[in-house]
């Protein structure tokens, strides 16, 4: 009897769902991602962090909120040059760095290299619904550091950014839902010292299956993109960016899967670059990596192998 | 002697000679030409194949091993294997 009443009363709260689920309850919907991540999916499968020589990350947990990081790189990097072939040169680097989480208040995180570079990032959440973001860049090369401020306001359904940058920078981005998977959104930025200003709009409906965005930004931008998440362990991206102002389109089609002991991801895009990226999981807290990317216009191949110690 | 090579180079220089001549310069240097661009074709497919397909291929087989294994420990052991985290 007890478990009659129980299934009728799942039965009744499953219909009120479909109900709600079947016209739009516009004071109910849910938080938009950030626009800055409005295209989260396909970026991860598109965009590995491809390297190329070898690389070794170590990272010590020293308590449940401070950790260190070590890291060594070694293989050839690219230096830009007007010539159409490129010019690389054997470098080799080590990183040291740190991270403080008070989870989910604060966040300290530093890295320096040892040419001189120091990237530094905070993020705190000021209260429930702000969050303030600082990042920072700093190179002994004069004109190439970087700051920025961010400042998150997140709403029921909204979220908004306004962001301070040197040289000038301001920019202000909203983003709202408007149904149950639908959300829009629009950005304004200014760079004073460029004298550049411009204006941005986006969408992006996601439902458990598939995601499709796009943006356009009248810096002459245009971005596709759409995954389809063919199964828990699967999912497929493809994307398509032109720029209207310097004629340049370029569609590209990745694959991404996440096994029980790597995760695989491959792209080829219509530049004629092939990519994989393989992380391989030996044992528990060690990963190797494996990343090969082929450019057959540029005859340009990378291959790197890394090796991940610690999470 | 001489008399043998000038007619051989009469025979040379007949217009069918010359038109068979040709046609099969013309043969050579097309199929030269295909044969470059199908092998560059191949190598450009080849390698794509070896950077994105093989890996997966080695990956999928992995882990229809150790699905295999799993299963077959089930049915040994007659319960599910404890869940390694």
């Amino acid at each position: 009897m007890a478990t009659d009443a129980a299934a009728s009363a799942a039965a009744t709260a499953t219909s009120t769902t479909k109900k709600v689920d079947d016209r739009v309850d516009y004071f109910n919907l849910p938080c938009p991602i950030p626009f800055e991540e409005l295209h989260r999916e396909a970026m991860m499968s598109l965009k590995p962090d491809l390297f190329e020589g070898m690389r070794f990350d170590f990272t010590k947990m020293l308590n449940q909120k401070f950790s260190l990081n070590h890291s060594v790189m070694m293989g050839p990097t690219e230096i830009p040059s007007q010539a159409t072939e490129t010019i690389k040169i054997p470098t080799a680097h080590y990183e040291f760095g740190s991270t403080f989480i008070d989870h989910p208040k604060l966040l300290l995180w530093g890295r320096i290299l040892t040419d001189g570079r120091l990237n530094a990032r905070v993020k705190c959440d000021l209260s429930d619904s702000l969050t303030f973001k600082a990042n920072a860049q700093l190179t002994n090369e004069p004109h190439m550091s970087h700051g920025m401020i961010n400042f998150d306001y997140k709403g029921k359904d909204y979220r908004t950014q306004f962001q301070f940058g040197n040289g000038a920078l301001l920019g202000a981005s909203y983003i709202q839902s408007v149904t149950q998977y639908l959300s829009l959104g629009g950005e304004v930025f200014w760079a004073g010292q460029h004298r550049k200003s411009g204006v941005g709009y986006a969408a992006r409906y996601n439902t458990d299956k598939w995601v499709a965005t796009g943006q356009v930004a009248s810096t002459g931008m245009v971005l596709v993109s759409y995954v389809q998440k063919v199964s828990e362990k699967v999912s497929l991206a493809s994307e398509l960016m032109c720029n209207y102002l310097s004629r340049d389109v370029t569609a590209s089609f990745g694959y991404d899967y996440i096994l029980r002991q790597c995760r695989l991801r491959g792209k080829i895009d219509s530049n004629g670059c092939v990519a994989a990226f393989l992380e391989e999981r030996l044992n528990m807290g060690l990963n190797f990596i494996l990343s090969a990317e082929l450019d057959h216009r540029k005859r340009d191949y990378k291959f790197g192998f890394g090796l991940t110690v610690g999470e | 002697m001489a008399k043998n090579r000038l007619s051989l180079s009469n025979v040379s220089n007949s217009p069918v000679v010359r038109r068979t001549k040709e046609a099969a310069g013309d043969a050579a240097f097309v199929a030269k030409k295909l044969l470059r661009s199908t092998g560059k074709a191949a190598w450009i497919a080849g390698t794509t194949f070896l950077v994105l397909v093989v890996p997966l291929i080695v990956a999928m087989d992995r882990e229809q091993q150790i699905n295999d294994l799993e299963s077959q420990q089930a049915s040994i052991l007659g319960t599910p294997p404890p869940q390694l985290t």
